[in-house]
């Protein structure tokens, strides 16, 4: 119950702005202890001076909209969230990054059709065999979109082309 | 000011095959993206960004000009047909374009917001190559003084009028600030902000930023929602829609005559509105809505009629052209699509603003010959493929997401050859992501990226011009002081007209 209560504040715009406030506190308190944000450059100005103002007014609109008169109201988007669904973007994000590594090794042909096909079958779009014809197709369509274009894709250690 | 050898060399750029080319596949592409419901004309550019960076420059602009205007028109489509706006700037579309439809005339419907963007679009473009230049001249008495404020001036109306909240525009801003902040300083090239790592030490790359944060987060969110569903998204429970260009006979001169005080009205909203930073095609749709259904009561706007499309679709293409002012003025990009615009014009080495005019006068008439020819071609593709694209609408998510992930992988990643560049796409992407969901617009985020080392460089410029003196730096000139008080002023009244418009 008082789990629940705390993040249904947290979710609340005031919740946001003390997130904020406190991200942006942690990154100014480190600022303050590199040796590099007081350092004055030869023109007087000093050399950290655009990172701590950006940082100080993030902190003060933090708090700003912490006490702001919409503090109460939870944005639309953020209702209709689920965890399920931030950790699915999360892992999507991973996904990619996975994807993008083993695309350089391996090369585009290969992998693009792999991953494409995890992402429509994990999207729920329909049959398998519909998945593993899409991922075809579409692989096949953007080599060759990109190949037009002059954009080489990487070719990893297999190496395979088109002759276009 | 206008210089006849320049424009024979602006014509040696634009009347080449590869810029036809490009714009029409610009055009193309951009009206795909704005039908479907969901993705955005900044989320096409982005996209298309990283090409245009392998093009010469005409055809980057046309690429990048013929996805904006497509995506502006495409946005109606969807409006028309199923009542979904394809691009926020067509909601207000919705309200008499899908009753239209629903009375049996969507092709006329389809038509009208054809017709109604065109003449829109052409007649701000025509009065953007008019007025950009005459802008341009009183820019070029701006000294560094007078820069720092007007670039100010730009970031604040951007952050202040952006989104629905105030305090979180500004943040976003802010946060752009920040971002811009890492990597080596404008003047004396140390760095800073690094955390220590060396991929940060040139700091943050246009491309990975500008896809991180405007086609990442759109993606990422529509993921999220499938994601936290349990049933499946893709197996057929859309209904299959009628395609709407079959339903009714087509518009008539005279019906399309009869509405050219609506288009009238959206045509001066648009492209007022279009000159001001911050304001978008979003509130000039709806104002030319609101204010053609006040002055023609008669004619029972939100009923069903043909003017209640033509007021808006007139009204958001409208603000196309007038975007660029700021950004070639001075070099302040009033508008996502802008900022991608001037991205893409500093990747070619011509920053804009009021110098452009001066040392890259051939790009700038190339600029405007294209903003004019891809109307025409606007024209050409949306009367040919409307039906096709009615169709795109229902393009299945399940296939668009990874679809557009990939895209922005390669994108990103083909800008620079960097992978690190993937790293902060990525990081930018959860960031953009976190942004939507809280309320957060990203369009300041990127304004205020690109504006941010302009302003450093001329703040320290004025630092330098007046040692010791910091106050008269800031504050020297009338200039300054005028444009502070306008910051000041606009801010206040644009706020307190848009609360009474929402009312």
């Amino acid at each position: 119950m008082a789990m629940q209560s705390f993040r249904q504040r947290l979710q609340t715009k005031q919740g946001i702005g003390i997130v904020i406030a406190l991200l942006s506190g942690g990154v100014l308190v480190y600022l303050f202890l590199t040796p590099w944000a007081l350092r004055k450059l030869s023109d007087g100005f000093y050399l950290g001076f655009f990172n701590m103002l950006s940082i100080g007014l993030l902190l003060l609109m933090g708090l700003g909209l912490a006490a702001d008169k919409h503090r109460k109201e939870v944005p639309e988007e953020l209702k209709t969230l689920t965890l399920r669904g931030f950790l699915g973007v999360l892992g999507l994000a991973a996904g990619c990054l996975l994807y993008f590594e083993v695309m350089r090794r391996i090369g585009f042909l290969v992998i693009t059709p792999i991953f494409l096909f995890i992402a429509f079958f994990a999207l729920k779009l329909g049959h398998w065999w519909r998945c593993v014809v899409l991922a075809v197709v579409v692989t096949v369509i953007v080599y060759l979109l990109f190949s037009v274009v002059g954009l080489e894709l990487p070719h990893g250690f297999l190496s395979v082309e088109l002759p276009i | 000011m206008f210089d006849p050898a320049a424009l024979a060399a602006a014509l040696d750029l634009f009347l080449h095959w590869q810029t036809f080319l490009w714009l029409i596949i610009g055009v193309f592409v951009g009206t795909g993206v704005g039908a479907i419901p969901g993705l955005t004309a900044s989320t096409g550019i982005a996209v298309m960004l990283p090409v245009a960076f392998f093009l010469p420059v005409a055809p980057a602009l046309g690429l990048i000009i013929g996805v904006y205007k497509g995506a502006i028109y495409g946005g109606s489509i969807s409006a028309v047909s199923f009542g979904v706006p394809g691009t926020p700037g067509a909601a207000a579309t919705v309200y008499d374009g899908y009753k239209l439809t629903q009375k049996g005339q969507g092709r006329k419907g389809l038509e009208m917001a054809l017709y109604a963007s065109i003449t829109g679009d052409t007649l701000s473009d025509i009065f953007t190559i008019f007025v950009a230049p005459m802008v341009a001249v009183v820019a070029l008495a701006f000294g560094p003084t007078e820069k720092v404020w007007l670039l100010m001036l730009g970031m604040v109306l951007i952050g202040a009028l952006t989104g629905k909240h105030l305090l979180l525009g500004l943040m976003s801003a802010i946060i752009g600030v920040f971002l811009a902040s890492i990597g080596r300083d404008p003047m004396a090239g140390v760095t800073r902000m690094t955390f220590g790592q060396w991929w940060l030490m040139d700091g943050i790359h246009l491309i990975p930023l500008v896809i991180g944060i405007f086609a990442m987060p759109v993606i990422l969110l529509e993921a999220a929602k499938l994601l936290g569903e349990r049933r499946a998204a893709g197996t057929g429970e859309q209904e299959k829609r009628k395609s709407v260009w079959k339903t009714g006979p087509g518009l008539s001169f005279q019906e399309f005559w009869r509405t050219r005080k609506e288009l009238g009205i959206g045509t001066v909203i648009g492209s007022f509105i279009g000159m001001l930073p911050g304001l978008g095609s979003t509130p000039a749709a709806f104002l030319s809505y609101a204010l053609a259904k006040h002055l023609s009561p008669y004619k029972k706007i939100g009923t069903g009629v043909l003017e209640g499309v033509a007021a808006p679709e007139s009204g958001n293409n409208a603000t196309c052209g007038p975007t660029l002012i700021p950004l070639l003025a001075f070099g302040i990009p009033g508008s996502p699509a802008a900022a991608l615009i001037g991205g893409a014009l500093m990747l070619h080495g011509a920053t804009p603003g009021p110098r452009m005019f001066v040392y890259y006068p051939d790009v700038i008439y190339a600029l405007f010959m294209i903003l004019l020819v891809a109307n025409i071609v606007n024209l050409g593709i949306g009367r040919i493929f409307a039906r096709v694209y009615a169709t795109l609408a229902q393009f299945p998510k399940p296939v668009l997401i990874p679809l557009i992930l990939m895209l922005a992988i390669i994108g990103a990643y083909a800008a620079r050859a960097n992978p690190y560049d993937i790293v902060i796409m990525l990081f930018l992407g959860i960031l953009g992501f976190g942004m939507i969901v809280v309320d957060m617009p990203t369009a300041p985020l990127v304004i205020a990226f690109i504006l941010t080392p302009m302003v450093e460089e001329n703040l320290r410029r004025a630092l330098i011009m007046n040692p010791g003196n910091p106050g008269k730096a800031l504050f020297g000139s009338p200039l300054a002081i005028g444009l502070i008080l306008a910051m000041v002023v606009l801010v206040f009244f644009t706020v307190q007209f848009l609360k009474k418009v929402e009312e």
